[in-house]
């Protein structure tokens, strides 16, 4: 299975998950947002390649619709927030990064383990990817539940979604464009309200740290 | 015959290449800071300086203090003698592989921590504790990137690695590949003393770590180890250079492929040497309690590696 | 070959007999170390007369204690190569004893020590060649109570008396493992021979097989020292006097390793793939906590003995992967790993037995093994310096010696797993791998600190300045190590063929030998070769032709030696020197999370004003957290059910006389129900 089909949908599956790794490693929000960004760039143009390649010419309009909305309106809103909010940095995560990335290695281990059968059953030449995509699905879970900043968290959903995305897009060899459309309208809603959340935690504790919720409880 | 003449004059290629190639990286970055910088023969001048000088030895200092620079300079040659060089497959190949090069510069490294621990300085110990750190931190990266290397060829052995990505060119290109290169790239950072992980100009003991190792050394003892150090760091380009991209390294052994061998060797030094100027310049040096994060991230990287090359069966 | 199974039983037996009836503590000594040489030789002798010939030797002698088949020896291959392994190290701690045990006259019985030495050697050279079941367990059980004795030799210290006290509670709980473990394989069996044993094993059902083999991991595991089961082994070895530390470490562990091989391989004729993954799990398990609570040890001893418990991990590591390969039908990888494993517990032996007996050296001249309190031995003691520097660089799996040697073959033995397609394997050996990297980079750096801050540098304490070097008797002991450090890995490839014909013919593996002959280790099953004779030779060449170029060329004007610039300090004193808690700090930050060192601060501010301190006392302490979540709250449960009982005890004879009617009673009723 060494064609340059597969060999690029390995490339662009590790970058993506790369760039979700990052949101282990670095601590500045503004770095999240970017590679947040890079990340939905690269997966729209592996989108567009398994179009070029698989023959679907719809799948190359839901590469665009995901470059449009997660590559840039999306991150222009984030960045909106994050200079309202003042953010900056995630200092003092539940776990600490060097065992955060060596609990995501293993994690992305544990994915390869999940989708053996998937990937035994699969014929598509994109099935290599597959493992690489649940690895970042499962480690944006592990962010969210991970991390203390609500934009992180936001983040992390986004990119869980992401990961979600290239699932499907490599499992399925692209997903119609109404089923894309769809979801992207889910994941624009879900963003506006937790952007509304974000705003009224803001409001009350004067930071986006999530602990402080617990002070709500009496 | 003509390999063993092959081996040994690789070697003292090494030799003389090594000081020229940590000039030219000084170099580089002199000019991307917007300063002439010494000219690239600078070093060879600083080593002729060195062994003409006094050596001072402290009163506190053991016999290990004098043979350590023996050991780590030593030590540094015999790897020249398995690294892919010039030319593959050399009558060495089978003698030592990718895991003995590995090992052999923690030789190095051992003996030069327990030189940093014997006059009792206390910048010595600290050196030696740090460095140590990062050494022990970076080995499951390094053995996970040989690994990955060592899937797709078949074998640890550094010749047969090289005629594989000879004879497929595309999977140089392969995701286990690239991603071996980046973790090895970072591990070369951190094993050879550069920016984040050490600053190799700097001349405060806070930011320090090889140079307070050393800081007790003087004329020929110090110049072994700056060159053994310097050695060591075109031992990683090499590395990096021929296993991930091995075109322009002679496979017939004939004067004509070897002078191409040696053009496109300065080319990759120049390249790699560009590189690390390049993120020198850019990149603040990490805090020490940062560097395992840095290092964590290579092994991931690593664990990548390894794991792309089994999804692609 | 009788003849000299026979001398090896009455050196032993003589050194025993005769060190408990010497005149005097000087001839007690003499005696002992004899008695320990000619056993050791003897049984050396035995194990390479074993090799050379091929001939199992068979002495049986089923007239005592007939009821179950009475005493049996059956020297086999497996059985020589732990034999030969008790021997190596027999020799030189007996010699190296001779002059050790000087520092005890006086205080403690000479004459005890040296019976008791003697009769460790005899019953530890007695398990390999067991040939049934009671004569196994009777010299397992003798090796664990004369070695309970040896530890608490130094009985006065109140370390040694708990340590002692582990060590038996331990060592009984795995022995009743065993037990459990042997009479579930003999249930089916004629005889309680192995031989019937084997047979009678194939005929047992998968359960069966199962809960053998999970009994015996945990009972011999608990003697190698495998983590959770090693909480003995940090502070028996410490405790005993050093040459059986030595021992201990270096021969009585590898005794666990060799009763799983014999149950699990030979017995059981291999299993399923989970025994091996088990395997390989808990030796990296053990392997990784084993060398990060080394790294945090001041104590020399206590750190030898963590570092015991990683190597015995790797060699887990090795087996485990033998016994996956195994039940994979991979037979080259197998072997491979199975030999990497042995050979790296032959290794151990030869360095750890010099390390102990080094840290024995240091203890013997400053009556210390606090490392932050030594320092600069090696202008007092420069040959037992050498040697530790020996067994150091030998332990941190470094070239050219036998350690190094030993890693490649466990790496090698991984690499095949990855490329297979059998499920989870590939991850599991990709984390196998990335461990032992983990644990060689670690050891090194735990033995840079071990050998710096003991060695190097200034003493630090008035017993390191007054430090003299050990005796002839000591020296010659650690000499043989060192030599035998060097030896094992330039003699690789005919030990790896030697390997490979022991374990040929166990569970159907087929002998392989190393496919270039003389200088190249190359396996079958492995994925590169190397040759440890021509590296060692490049790297001996190179750093004398740099040495003699350096001379002749480039000799300058001299070498002064004299104070050098301390970056402005006046003096240079001990205290600015690394401390071992120092040295190993940046590491202890990096794994705070899984240390969870505790933290103590006091400070005394002076009655004026909160900006002048008076005093300031800090206390950092790591307790290992199994022993804090696993073995406290197990113990605290196991008193207060102690306690509890205690309440039958009620001193009325009354009460007693009721429970016997009671018992009666009631066994009487299950005999009815069983009737009816």
């Amino acid at each position: 299975m060494d064609s340059v089909f597969s060999q690029v949908c390995v490339l662009g599956s590790s970058l993506v998950l790369i760039f979700g790794l990052t949101l282990l490693w670095r601590r500045s929000v503004t770095a999240y947002i970017t590679a947040f960004q890079w990340q939905s760039i690269v997966l729209s143009g592996l989108t567009a390649v398994v179009a070029y390649f698989g023959g679907d010419h719809e799948l190359y309009l839901a590469a665009g619709a995901l470059a449009a909305l997660k590559a840039v309106v999306i991150p222009r809103l984030l960045r909106r927030m994050e200079h309202r909010f003042a953010a900056a940095r995630e200092l003092q995560p539940y776990v600490n990064t060097p065992t955060s990335l060596v609990i995501a290695g293993l994690l992305v281990l544990f994915g390869y383990a999940i989708t053996r059968p998937l990937v035994a059953l699969s014929q598509l030449p994109t099935r290599a990817g597959m493992p690489l995509a649940m690895g970042l699905v499962l480690v944006s879970l592990f962010v969210v539940i991970s991390r203390k900043k609500a934009l992180t968290q936001v983040v992390g959903f986004l990119m869980l979604e992401n990961g979600l995305a290239l699932l499907a897009v490599l499992g399925t060899y692209g997903i119609p464009l109404i089923v894309e459309l769809g979801v992207f309208l889910d994941v624009l809603m879900g963003f506006l309200v937790m952007q509304i959340f974000m705003y009224q935690i803001h409001e009350t504790f004067e930071s986006i740290d999530i602990e402080q919720l617990n002070r709500l409880r009496h | 015959m003509i390999g063993y003449v092959l081996e040994v004059a690789q070697a003292a290629l090494a030799l003389l290449l090594a000081p020229g190639v940590v000039g030219l990286i000084r170099w580089m970055k002199a000019r991307l800071q917007n300063r002439r910088g010494a000219p690239v023969w600078q070093p060879y001048r600083e080593l002729a300086k060195l062994f003409q000088k006094e050596v001072v030895v402290s009163n506190n200092a053991s016999w290990l203090f004098r043979a350590a620079p023996f050991v780590v300079f030593g030590s540094a040659v015999t790897v020249t003698l398995f690294v892919p060089i010039l030319a593959v497959p050399l009558p060495f190949d089978g003698v030592g592989d990718l895991l003995v090069v590995v090992y052999l510069l923690l030789l190095g490294t051992f003996f030069l921590s327990l030189a940093g621990l014997d006059p009792g300085s206390p910048f010595g110990g600290m050196g030696a504790s740090r460095e140590m750190t990062i050494a022990a931190l970076a080995e499951p990266t390094v053995a996970l990137a040989i690994f990955a290397l060592a899937l797709s060829a078949g074998s640890t052995n550094l010749g047969q690695i090289v005629a594989r990505t000879m004879s497929h060119p595309g999977a140089a290109l392969s995701p286990g590949h690239l991603l071996a290169f980046l973790a090895l790239f970072i591990v070369a950072l951190a094993e050879t003393g550069r920016l984040p992980i050490d600053n190799p100009a700097t001349h405060l003991e806070l930011t320090m770590i090889h140079e307070a190792m050393v800081l007790e050394y003087s004329g020929r003892y110090l110049a072994l180890i700056e060159w053994a150090a310097a050695v060591k760091l075109l031992v990683f380009f090499s590395l990096l250079g021929n296993l991930f991209v091995p075109a322009g390294i002679s496979m017939a052994l004939t004067p004509a492929t070897l002078a191409i061998a040696v053009v496109t060797l300065l080319a990759k030094f120049a390249v790699l040497a560009g590189a690390v100027a390049i993120l020198e310049t850019r990149i603040a040096k990490l805090r020490l309690f940062r560097v395992p994060e840095l290092l964590s991230v290579s092994f991931v990287l690593g664990l990548l590696a390894v794991t792309s090359s089994f999804l692609l069966r | 070959m009788t003849l000299l199974f026979g001398l090896m039983v009455t050196g032993y037996a003589f050194g025993a007999v005769a060190a408990a009836l010497s005149p005097n503590d000087r001839a007690a000594r003499l005696l002992t170390a004899s008695g320990t040489v000619v056993g050791g030789g003897a049984g050396l002798a035995v194990a390479f007369g074993h090799f050379a010939s091929g001939a199992p030797l068979a002495l049986e002698a089923p007239a005592l204690l007939s009821i179950a088949d009475g005493l049996a020896f059956r020297v086999d291959a497996l059985g020589a190569f732990f034999l030969a392994l008790v021997g190596l190290v027999a020799v030189p701690c007996g010699i190296y004893g001779a002059g050790y045990s000087a520092a005890y006259e006086g205080r403690y019985s000479l004459r005890f020590l040296g019976a008791m030495l003697n009769l460790f050697l005899l019953t530890m050279s007695l398990v390999p060649v067991a040939g049934n079941v009671l004569t196994f367990l009777l010299m397992w059980e003798g090796m664990s109570l004369t070695s309970y004795f040896l530890v608490m030799t130094e009985a006065n210290e109140p370390d040694t008396v708990q340590a002692g006290g582990w060590y038996l509670a331990m060592t009984h709980g795995g022995l009743a493992l065993v037990l459990a473990a042997f009479l579930l394989l003999a249930g089916g069996a004629a005889t309680t021979s192995f031989a019937d044993l084997r047979t009678a094993a194939a005929t047992l059902s998968p359960a069966t097989r199962n809960a053998v083999f999970l009994l015996a991991v945990l009972g011999f595991g608990s003697k190698a020292g495998i983590v959770p089961l090693h909480v003995w082994l940090p502070r028996a070895h410490p405790a005993a006097p050093s040459h059986v530390s030595a021992l201990m470490s270096a021969v009585m562990i590898k005794l666990g390793v060799y009763g799983l091989l014999r149950v699990g391989l030979d017995l059981l004729s291999g299993g399923p793939a989970w025994w091996g993954a088990l395997l390989i799990g808990l030796g990296g398990l053990s392997a990784v906590l084993g060398v990060l609570y080394a790294l945090m040890e001041n104590d020399l001893k206590r750190l030898l003995a963590y570092s015991s418990v990683e190597n015995i991990g790797l060699v887990f590591i090795g087996v485990g992967t033998g016994f996956l390969s195994l039940s994979l039908g991979a037979v080259p990888a197998a072997m491979l790993a199975l030999s990497a494993g042995l050979y790296h517990a032959l290794n151990h032996a030869a360095f750890k037995g010099l390390l102990f007996l080094g840290a024995g050296s240091v203890l013997h001249a400053t009556h210390t093994r606090d490392m932050n309190r030594l320092g600069g031995l090696i202008r007092r003691l420069p040959w037992t310096a050498l040697f530790f520097l020996i067994g150091s660089l030998a332990i941190a799996g470094l070239p050219p010696l036998n350690g190094f040697v030993s890693e490649w073959l466990l790496f090698q033995s991984l690499l095949p797993g990855i490329g297979s397609s059998a499920p989870l394997v590939a991850p599991l050996m990709t984390l196998a791998v990335g461990v032992l990297a983990l644990t060689g980079g670690l050891a090194a750096a735990g033995f840079v600190k071990a050998f710096g801050i003991t060695f190097l540098a200034i003493p630090r304490s008035p017993a390191a300045e007054h430090a003299h070097e050990a005796p002839g008797s000591m020296r010659m002991g650690m000499g043989i190590l060192a030599v035998a450090c060097a030896g094992l890995g330039l003699a690789a490839v005919p030990i790896m063929s030697g390997l490979g014909s022991i374990l040929a013919g166990h569970a159907g593996l087929a002998a392989t030998t190393p496919r270039l002959g003389g200088l190249s280790l190359s396996m079958p099953g492995a994925v590169g070769q190397m040759s440890p004779t021509l590296v060692a030779l490049g790297l001996v060449v190179a750093t004398a032709g740099v040495w003699i170029g350096v001379r002749l060329f480039a000799r300058g004007p001299g070498l002064r030696v004299d104070e050098t610039w301390g970056c402005g300090r006046i003096a240079q004193t001990p205290r600015m020197e690394y401390t071992s808690t120092a040295f190993a700090e940046p590491l202890r930050r990096v794994f705070a999370g899984l240390y969870r060192p505790t933290k103590d601060l006091s400070i005394d501010f002076h009655p004026e004003s909160r900006y002048f301190v008076q005093s300031i006392e800090y206390r950092s302490e790591i307790v290992p957290w199994f022993e804090r979540y696993l073995y406290a709250p197990v113990i605290a449960r196991v008193r207060w059910w102690a306690i509890g009982t205690r309440a039958i005890q009620s001193g009325s004879v009354h009460a007693y006389l009721t429970y016997l009617v009671l018992a009666l009673l009631g066994l009487l009723v299950v005999l009815l129900v069983q009737g009816a």
